[in-house]
């Protein structure tokens, strides 16, 4: 359990919101061109790292809008909550 | 409009805290973006829809309450005559939507309005929602979409200790006995 601070709603208990899994994964340009192992890789393989992540999640029972945010996936620390489109604050 | 069945048709009084479903009210859902929108919205309904998250505005007639950064939720104060009342929809369809500046959509039946009185509506809310509702209750106005028990709600900070809450009217049963099984021990 902790609080997310939804860049539009403000602070808000985790049980709000939904987590959308890694972010700033880049949609191959021609989806049709690549062979079913590099199309995969794309929709299923992700890093889910130990440490520092950037993430997509989403106020599901409150604005309902999608944004990003950095999280520790180690000790569930935010380092940062930004918009859909910004670039992450954190490298 | 089909006929308007209400979920509820009670009223409870507690100690501390009096629940009653206040239908039938008119409510319209309005989506959009640009600066156009929102003027004539302002024009038709003649409120500014609040673009602070978690306000609201209104006058003697409507609300309007902020419910993310291009949908708002208009309802009306007074109960109304649904079968021959739905110049507001028209009206705010054939400037809005028709012209392609946003989306109207008509909720009235999607949403089910419970109003909650007392010194105590902020005990019985936290008793089922995560919120933290310590500068909420003293901001009039004040809007937030959360959970009560588990269910999604709109509160609506109408006045102090004045309450308006919409739940989905699937829901609405559910969280009505809810509400009057946890009225009982605060």
């Amino acid at each position: 359990m902790f609080l997310i601070n939804c860049p539009y709603c403000g602070e808000r208990d985790q049980s709000e919101f939904s987590a959308g899994g890694e972010a700033h994964i880049i949609r191959p340009k021609q989806p049709t061109e690549l062979s079913d192992d590099q199309w995969a890789e794309f929709l299923f393989m992700r890093k889910n790292i130990k440490g520092v992540q950037l993430e997509r999640w989403n106020h599901a029972h409150g604005c309902r809008k999608w944004f990003n945010m950095v999280r520790d996936t180690s000790n569930d620390k935010i380092h940062a909550v930004y918009k859909m489109g910004e670039k992450p604050p954190i490298k | 409009m089909l006929n308007y069945n209400s979920p509820i048709m009670n009223a409870k009084d507690y100690s501390g805290i009096k629940i009653s479903e206040v239908e039938p009210i008119i409510k319209i859902n309005l989506r959009g973006k640009n600066r156009d929108f929102i003027t004539k919205i302002g024009k038709e309904l003649s409120i500014i829809p609040p673009t602070d998250s978690n306000t609201s505005s209104g006058n003697e007639k409507l609300n309007i309450l902020w419910l993310s950064p291009d949908e708002w939720l208009v309802y009306s104060n007074d109960k109304i005559d649904l079968k021959n009342n739905n110049s507001l929809e028209d009206r705010l369809f054939d400037q809005i939507s028709k012209v392609k500046l946003g989306s109207v959509a008509n909720v009235t039946d999607h949403w089910v309005m419970i109003n909650l009185k007392g010194d105590n509506v902020f005990e019985l809310l936290s008793s089922g929602c995560p919120f933290n509702f310590n500068d909420f209750k003293n901001s009039k106005g004040a809007v937030t979409q959360t959970l009560l028990n588990h269910v999604d709600v709109i509160i609506h900070n109408k006045n102090i200790n004045d309450l308006n809450l919409f739940v989905r009217r699937s829901f609405s049963n559910h969280l009505w006995s809810w509400m009057n099984d946890s009225a009982r021990f605060i």
